[in-house]
């Protein structure tokens, strides 16, 4: 049995449509540059079927890097007309280390900005392989001190500042709490961590069982490890399953397709923060491939995945 | 020791007052037979305190237990008005194996029954320590194969057939699903085990953790396995953590709260369930203790908790 069989039916066509525009699947493009001009192809032809969101506004910014390395972008968004303070997410991108942009999830992050009525900061950063870790983490962590630090500017309340990725996004967001947290600054109220990438070894279960969907597979996960590590032994903030201190973490929202080759790292690590006393939801989604929600809008699943998503950040913003 | 400030704000109230009139929980009562009286007692108060739910039929039916041993009983629940084949869902109350009934879980099954419109059968089974292993899964399996075999008369859709339970129910929901698989009788599609007791060996964190929120706790954990075993060894129907074989089972949807004793055992399941091929849907809560919904109807995490079930039936069986 082929781990496509195990896809929702309804949204096998967006994979279908994915895999037609990428031949292969993203892992059959060896060329970082060729991969991510395909990725950002199929993203902005998702994006294309909606409406610009007119509901939000958006202002990009360069805004100083970590020390010696350039400037980095942001995009923030507030809701249309909404004046005064409102809680913040800051927002990384996925694209498994090496591809990916804030353009590329602008709609997600407009969403989020105009459902829950709150400020968005995207980030973006440098990609490997050209700029392995830890330019990643101290690029969002260049972009989180700035939101953190500019909250009275942007009209952000810094006592309700989540972060939120998914993918390569997810494992970011969960640095990010980490050097948070180990950093002293600034306080990271929520923490939404979507099928994150966190073990760079790919020696649990489901990393063998994901080897031909076309979207994050067994060789295209190892690729991008090597990318991204450049060669180094991977540490707890590269690699976050291998942290030893999940202490002090924020409250935690986690989910997962079961069909997703992080699976078994995604539930591991949830454990894991839970045995550190961390507040900690999980969901496992049957039949949702590595962010199926994004390539297969509008199917109930994708519906569904969202719908738990948005009440959690609801709840954690006191709404 | 629990960090009580982790218990979701809601559903602390009733617990509190629960633990102010029973201190040490209803696990603290050794005699097991004034604990089912007990337990039965606040089962009935929390009914009370709603009206009982008129949208659905009741009706109860003493059936053939397994061979060699008593009679056991049924509970037939029908939505009102509401036309054409209804899927089935066998229902399995929970207690630990020492204590529950029917009647106790009365309004979870009439809820199942009508927000999922199905014909839900709520079966008995004998309890320990005066009925170890293997009464309860052998009155079960009884119970289910009456179901499956009176699915006309019932007038349910035998090809729509879901077990639910929850704690001992959850399980004894997988019992049942890897009884029928090994038996090849009833074909069962689909399964909810919510907040299952698998694992007899109390060896994970969360087993460590747990004991003294004062619903289900370590130290009841331990001596319902004793009870329940009755100094057998446990197999994988008695403690389904034990099984080695999970293919070939049917969907299935695990739910549990975080600050739950079967939290890991929970969570370890589900991972290998989904490992073995079968597709599985997990949910973990924070803030949710041992059956919090029971005892915290009203509270939003409870609400939550019950739609995610009903929705997740509604998608398997219509």
């Amino acid at each position: 049995m082929s781990a496509r069989d195990k896809i929702d039916p309804a949204s096998l066509p967006g994979l279908d449509a994915l895999l037609a525009a990428v031949p292969g699947g993203f892992g059959a493009f060896h060329d970082p540059i060729e991969r991510r001009a395909r990725l950002a192809a199929v993203l902005s032809a998702s994006a294309a079927g909606l409406p610009a969101n007119d509901r939000v506004v958006t202002t990009d910014r360069m805004i100083p890097g970590p020390l010696g390395a350039p400037d980095t972008q942001v995009r923030v968004y507030r809701p249309a007309g909404v004046d005064g303070t409102l809680p913040g997410i800051v927002y990384i991108h996925g694209g498994g280390m090496s591809t990916g942009n804030i353009d590329g999830e602008d709609a997600i992050a407009a969403m989020y900005c105009e459902q829950l009525q709150c400020v968005v900061v995207s980030l973006e950063y440098r990609l490997a392989p050209e700029n392995p870790y830890p330019a990643q983490i101290e690029d969002c962590y260049a972009g989180l001190q700035w939101t953190g630090l500019h909250a009275d500017e942007i009209g952000l309340d810094r006592e309700r500042l989540a972060v939120y990725g998914g993918s390569a996004g997810g494992n970011l967001a969960i640095a990010m709490s980490l050097l948070a947290r180990d950093r002293g600054t600034p306080e990271i109220s929520f923490c939404m961590a979507l099928y994150p990438m966190v073990d760079d070894t790919s020696t649990l279960p489901s990393t063998h069982e994901i080897t031909d969907i076309g979207v994050w597979d067994r060789d295209t996960s190892i690729e991008a490890w090597e990318w991204y590590l450049g060669g180094r032994a991977a540490d707890g903030y590269a690699a976050p399953l291998r942290n030893p201190d999940l202490s002090d973490f924020p409250p935690t929202y986690i989910d997962v397709g079961e069909v997703d080759l992080v699976r078994d790292e995604t539930i591991a690590f949830a454990s894991r923060l839970i045995h550190a006393g961390i507040p900690v939801e999980l969901h496992v989604s049957p039949g949702s491939y590595h962010a199926s929600e994004i390539f297969s809008p509008g199917v109930d699943l994708s519906n569904r995945i969202w719908s738990l998503r948005i009440d959690a950040f609801n709840r954690a913003f006191g709404k | 020791m629990v960090d009580r400030s982790r218990i979701d704000a809601e559903s602390r109230v009733p617990l509190d007052a629960l633990l102010e009139m029973l201190p040490g929980g209803f696990n603290a009562i050794s005699d097991i037979v004034q604990r089912r009286e007990v337990v039965a007692g606040l089962q009935a108060a929390v009914a009370a305190a709603v009206p009982p739910n008129d949208r659905v039929t009741r009706e109860d039916r003493r059936i053939p237990g397994p061979d060699g041993a008593p009679d056991t009983f049924v509970r037939i629940y029908r939505p009102k008005d509401v036309q054409g084949t209804l899927p089935g869902i066998f229902y399995i109350h929970g207690g630990g194996m020492v204590l529950g009934s029917i009647e106790g879980e009365d309004a979870a099954a009439s809820l199942l029954c009508e927000r999922v419109s199905a014909v839900v059968v709520s079966c008995e089974y004998r309890l320990a320590p005066e009925n170890p292993y293997p009464a309860h899964v052998d009155d079960c399996y009884a119970g289910l194969t009456w179901m499956a075999r009176h699915a006309d008369e019932l007038d349910f859709d035998i090809k729509r057939l879901a077990i639910y339970g929850a704690s001992a129910g959850g399980g004894l929901c997988i019992a049942m699903a890897m009884m029928a698989r090994d038996r090849g009788f009833p074909a069962v599609s689909y399964m909810m085990p919510i907040f299952p007791m698998l694992d007899d060996r109390n060896v994970t964190p969360s087993s460590h953790e747990i004991t003294d929120v004062g619903i289900w706790d370590r130290a009841g954990n331990i001596q319902a396995w004793a009870w329940y075993l009755g100094g057998k060894e446990a197999d994988a129907y008695a403690a389904g953590a034990r099984a080695t074989n999970l293919s070939g089972l049917p969907p299935a949807y695990i739910g549990v709260g975080e600050l739950d004793l079967f939290r890991d055992e929970d969570i370890e399941f589900a991972t290998r369930l989904m490992q073995a091929g079968v597709p599985t849907e997990l949910h973990v809560y924070p803030g949710h203790y041992h059956a919090s919904e029971v005892f915290a109807p009203d509270a939003e995490l409870s609400q939550r908790l019950w739609k995610g079930r009903v929705d997740a039936l509604r998608r398997a069986l219509h």
